[in-house]
């Protein structure tokens, strides 16, 4: 389960890159780097379908990827730092971890009566 | 009407998180195909809307309905766990990131 969870943060990882890519990328290299990500978010993102529920993979993998594409704002592209940002990322967080021990619960009830 | 657009992206992005779902379940090159459709249609409607609106609406708006939808229809139609608390979370992650698109 938790190689689902790593796919679906890789995935995010590849959606902040696709994202900054569409807004910043000019030269034909950068536009192929760009379709190469999407195609390996899209890929990992419904390959951890496969276990987890695809509807928690989806908030997630938006949630991951909203949080990253802010705090890549924030970090490589001079947008003003707000307090307000960090502590929205953070509780977008707190529903990430909470879905992710929940799963994991649920997993290992189902395992116990099986 | 950008507005109408941007419900029809929406919609778009829910048909395209189901047809993950359906994929998943029937392995047919059709939802695959479906699938992609859905994601590009989503794209074009979005990029149309964001013409007129502001784009950190059109964003936090296209966002919630996706993933809030995907989530309800996986519900309904695919069995996924319906418990409260996986409601909550999911509900907490739909709202920070609609109000960090709305805010930046």
């Amino acid at each position: 389960m938790n190689k689902e969870w790593g796919k679906l943060i890789v995935a995010a990882l590849f959606e902040v890159g696709w994202v900054i890519g569409l807004k910043h990328a000019d030269s034909w290299l950068d536009w192929s780097g760009t379709l190469i990500a999407i195609y390996i978010s899209f890929h990992l993102l419904i390959a951890s379908g496969k276990k987890l529920p695809v509807g928690t993979a989806y908030a997630v993998f938006t949630g991951l990827g909203t949080a990253g594409t802010v705090l890549a704002e924030i970090l490589l592209f001079g947008v003003p730092f707000q307090w307000s940002k960090i502590l929205l990322i953070l509780f977008l967080l707190s529903g990430i971890i909470g879905l992710k021990v929940l799963t994991d619960s649920h997993d290992k009830k189902e395992g116990e009566t099986a | 009407m950008s507005w109408i657009i941007l419900i029809a992206a929406g919609l778009f992005e829910m048909f395209g998180v189901t047809m993950i779902n359906q994929y998943h379940k029937s392995r047919s090159v059709t939802a695959l195909i479906a699938m992609l459709l859905g994601f590009a249609l989503s794209f074009v409607c979005l990029s149309i809307a964001m013409k007129e609106l502001p784009m950190g609406t059109a964003y936090a708006v296209w966002t919630g309905t996706g993933a809030a939808g995907g989530a309800i229809l996986g519900m309904i139609y695919f069995d996924e766990p319906a418990e409260w608390k996986r409601l909550v979370c999911i509900g907490i992650i739909i709202t920070a990131a609609v109000g960090l698109k709305l805010i930046s």
